[in-house]
């Protein structure tokens, strides 16, 4: 049950120690439980505890929530700048110059969470070059926003 | 019967002068995501004028903002959520609600549900039911953006929540009701008696519902944004006659409930409710029921 997400963590050189045991699947959707609501829980549950990331067409989709525990890890992550932080928020990928600080070994192709200056996670995206290249221009293709929680209501 | 001036002598009548009304936009401030005084900083520091409501204990008056406070960062990361003054009142009536287990019968969209898992600090149990799947969507919506852990949703009506065979410390009933011409342009056009009524007795039926799934000490609030004493005084009258339910003292914004509708005296206690006539916020009434103790 827990591939696809130790996959995703891998992929942004992040850890985490949920126990698995706690861990739910509802079709595709996965939830992450306290004890106190794994013993209550009835099998025709809707939505559960923490709400962890969804399957869709073989991939893993992490939720905002997982991507919130990843940032308190030593996962990568891009601090960005209070201009960067609106635009990636509004879908748009991160430039060389709205970057404040880059932590963990970010290598082209690596995932990683894209935080603003209080710490917060943003989201997350691929890079698509190496940290170290002198070109400008895009640096983080972004994948996934909380601007999305807008973007759903329509 | 139905129409502007049908409701309004009724409004009248029981000692309320018709006015039009805009309720002022709140928020709240949720404190399991963030500090109260950062977050209202970080809002100021964003041009947005906030005023403290008086009444409530993390609720704010939007008085200026050049953008829709729904899509700032502050509030996609659920460091606040947009939700009526008169609509923060319930979820904060509940005596003790820490490592409870906690009953939102009509859930969707949310807005009580995440202010009882701030009230409850993510500790505890939240079950959240409603019958409109559609809603749903919205409700984990929220749930995810606000960091809420402590709930488990189904989709369920009301009316049958003891098939979950689950006893409750707490019971929010924010019933499904008429709404009140504040919040709504075409009310008076919109609603006639026979659809009063009508939801007052689906909401008897849910309070005869949720008294069962009670536990003997728990406490049940029971909340309407509606004006008619249908769906208020007179659903809570039968309530304390029929299921065996006593009205506790509550400390919030409002007037007394009313004793005399209709020429018909209903329990003096019924004064212990609140209803809060439209002004800077919607119309709403709000109460807190126990099971009665034989002494």
């Amino acid at each position: 049950m827990m591939k696809p997400i130790k996959d995703f963590i891998n992929r942004l050189n992040g850890t985490t120690n949920l126990d698995e045991t706690l861990i739910v699947k509802k079709s595709n959707r996965y939830f992450f439980l306290n004890t106190n609501l794994k013993k209550l829980i009835q099998r025709n549950f809707f939505y559960a505890g923490t709400y962890l990331g969804k399957i869709k067409n073989g991939k893993f989709f992490p939720s905002f929530r997982l991507l919130k525990i990843l940032a308190e890890t030593e996962a990568n992550r891009i601090i960005v700048d209070k201009r960067t932080e609106w635009l990636f928020v509004c879908g748009r990928d991160v430039f060389k110059r709205g970057m404040v600080k880059v932590l963990g070994s970010l290598k082209k192709d690596d995932y990683t969470l894209i935080l603003n200056k209080h710490g917060e996670c943003l989201g997350f995206g691929r890079l698509v070059r190496d940290i170290g290249d002198k070109n400008g221009g895009v640096v983080v293709q972004n994948i996934s926003d909380i601007g999305d929680f807008l973007r759903r209501e329509r | 019967m139905f129409g502007k001036k049908f409701f309004v002598n009724r409004y009248e009548e029981f000692g309320w002068r018709f006015e039009e009304t805009k309720p002022r936009q709140a928020i709240r401030i949720n404190m399991i995501n963030g500090k109260e005084a950062d977050t209202v900083k970080r809002l100021q520091s964003l041009g947005i004028k906030l005023e403290k409501v008086p009444f409530l204990k993390s609720g704010y008056w939007v008085n200026k903002a050049r953008f829709s406070i729904g899509a700032t960062t502050e509030y996609l990361l659920g460091l606040y959520s947009i939700q009526e003054a008169a609509a923060q009142i319930p979820a904060t009536l509940f005596t003790k609600l820490k490592n409870k287990t906690v009953l939102d019968a009509c859930a969707a969209p949310g807005g009580k549900t995440i202010q009882l898992a701030d009230l409850m600090r993510n500790t505890g149990a939240i079950i959240a039911l409603d019958i409109k799947r559609q809603r749903l969507a919205a409700l984990m919506n929220h749930l995810e953006r606000c960091h809420v852990s402590n709930v488990i949703v189904y989709h369920l009506d009301a009316r049958l929540a003891s098939q979950l065979n689950m006893k409750f410390d707490g019971i929010l009933l924010d019933v499904p009701c008429s709404g009140n011409f504040a919040t709504d342009k075409v009310w008076f056009k919109r609603r006639t008696l026979e659809d009063i009524e009508k939801n007052a007795g689906i909401q008897r039926e849910m309070l005869a519902e949720a008294t069962k799934i009670l536990k003997d000490d728990g406490e049940i609030v029971y909340s309407t944004c509606s004006l008619e004493p249908e769906e208020d005084e007179l659903n809570i009258d039968w309530a304390t006659e029929t299921l065996n339910l006593e009205i506790e003292k509550i400390d919030c914004r409002g007037e007394k409930g009313l004793v005399r509708v209709f020429e018909r005296k209903l329990d003096n206690a019924i004064e212990n409710c609140r209803r809060i006539w439209p002004s800077e916020t919607q119309g709403f009434f709000v109460c807190k029921l126990k099971k009665r103790v034989n002494r």
